[in-house]
């Protein structure tokens, strides 16, 4: 039964919930929007980082500045693609300090592919077998040429939308994309090789 | 692309063409000369081949992170920050004060949301419902999980991890089909979407959760959540919310659907 349709308290209660989270003039950035854009970020950041805190540190950040420099974001443009260029330079600010940081403290030259990257405990289910099997191979490839590839590969990104989220010309995007490509391949084939050569013996 | 060093169909087919190729991004002038040496050539076919499989395989992989469930700690830094100055907190408080004295009688359910609310927590679970619909509804490539042609393997899916019998309402007469059906993480609990599509591509999601015991309360409340108008109720043991940008009416008429075909005993298949 529907036994209270309430006609009575339902406009001043979307009234109220209308009040507290509409956006006003001051905040062109449309909410729906970013929180169905966190997702994404959240992978991207994963593969940038490796690691599922430092990813989320990443992408609230990402979030905050998006607010900070709100004005900049042209409405009806691809909030996507802004949101990603955010994320790349807070990322490669980030590394940086780390960068800076690191030489001051000690001699570590483990390297950005190294020691940052964890790979977190979980039930082994077959979809997270093969999500570590592809962040483990994602680690060995460089930031630069893992965030080419994993925006053109994945977020299906166009080779000049990429360009312009990482600031750089659409040649490096297609010379990067294709060593990352090379470089995983080679990783990927020197594991089955390792099998395969036997088995054509006769 | 211009980064091939010629636009035009002579050019010879190199690596950034066969890279463009696999990406789906290949300009339309140089198809025919790409497919033309792709069909030719073993060597590059091969190594077209190896980047669509790099490709699926990279994008499959990752996929499971698109449905991890979303951290608080994001839904909030997605929000705008609040202003220091002049806050508008006490508008909202006084409204939800005079509604809670109108309608006192609506019970303590309302009056716990109410509570919530203005701890400043978004989790009532209209909100939730709103930012979910909100989330999938705007995902173009997987908006769902199982899709409605296997209807009958998603309610399965969705009834044994809820413990609770479901059905996927037809909507068919209101005029949006079945898209399909996920599961998402609730607060408390796991809760089932449903997805519906109209032909101007709206969407409707129409999302379950089972409530604890005891709760036989049915209540058809709506709320309006950042544009996304939602209507919910309890019925037995499951809570049920039907959420799209649509107005008042017009959820209403679906809500209504939904719920007889809900409590319609269910016939023998």
């Amino acid at each position: 039964m529907l036994n209270a349709v309430n006609g009575a308290f339902a406009p001043a209660a979307g009234a109220r919930l209308a009040g507290s989270f509409t956006m006003s003039d001051d905040a062109p950035l449309p909410h729906p929007d970013l929180v169905a854009a966190i997702p994404r970020l959240r992978r991207y950041a994963r593969v940038l980082t490796g690691d599922a805190t430092r990813a989320d540190d990443l992408v609230q950040e990402t979030l905050a500045r998006g607010w900070e420099k709100r004005r900049l974001w042209a409405a009806g443009t691809d909030l996507r693609a802004w949101l990603f260029t955010i994320m790349h330079n807070v990322f490669v600010n980030q590394r940086a300090l780390a960068a800076r940081d690191a030489q001051n403290v000690s001699l570590d030259g483990e390297g950005e592919a190294g020691a940052a990257w964890q790979v977190p405990v979980r039930a082994p289910q077959q979809a997270h077998v093969e999500l570590l099997e592809v962040l483990r191979e994602l680690a060995r490839l460089p930031a630069e040429q893992r965030e080419v590839l994993v925006l053109a590969a994945v977020e299906e990104m166009r080779y000049e939308e990429i360009a312009a989220v990482l600031s750089i010309p659409v040649g490096t995007v297609m010379s990067r994309l294709s060593r990352a490509r090379a470089k995983l391949r080679r990783s990927a084939s020197s594991e089955s090789d390792a099998v395969a050569p036997l088995k054509i013996v006769r | 692309m211009n980064t091939t060093g010629g636009d035009d169909m002579s050019a010879p087919v190199g690596d950034v063409d066969i890279q463009a190729w696999a990406d789906r991004q290949l300009p339309p002038e140089r198809r025919a000369a790409v497919e033309q040496a792709l069909a030719h050539d073993p060597a590059l076919a091969a190594r077209a081949g190896d980047i669509e499989r790099q490709n699926a395989w990279l994008r499959d992989g990752l996929e499971v992170l698109l449905a991890e469930p979303l951290p608080q700690r994001l839904i909030d830094a997605a929000r705008m920050p609040a202003r220091p100055r002049r806050s508008r907190r006490w508008v909202a408080t006084a409204a939800v004060s005079a509604a809670t004295l109108l309608v006192g009688f609506a019970g303590g359910w309302f009056v716990r949301d109410a509570q919530l609310e203005l701890a400043g927590t978004p989790t009532t679970f209209a909100q939730q419902a709103a930012f979910t619909h909100a989330l999938y509804a705007a995902d173009v490539n997987r908006p769902v999980e199982i899709w409605a042609p296997e209807e009958k393997r998603l309610v399965a899916w969705l009834s044994k991890r809820l413990d609770y019998p479901l059905q996927a309402p037809d909507l068919n007469s209101a005029g949006y089909a079945l898209v399909g059906g996920r599961l998402v993480a609730g607060n408390e609990r796991p809760t089932a979407l449903f997805m519906y599509e109209n032909t101007a591509k709206e969407r409707l999601t129409l999302q379950a959760r089972k409530q604890s015991a005891g709760t036989d309360e049915t209540a058809f409340r709506y709320s309006v959540e950042d544009g996304i108008g939602v209507y919910y109720w309890i019925d037995d043991q499951c809570a049920y919310a039907l959420s799209g940008k649509l107005d008042r009416a017009q959820l209403l008429s679906i809500g209504r659907l939904v719920y007889a075909q809900l409590t319609a005993p269910r016939p023998a298949k």
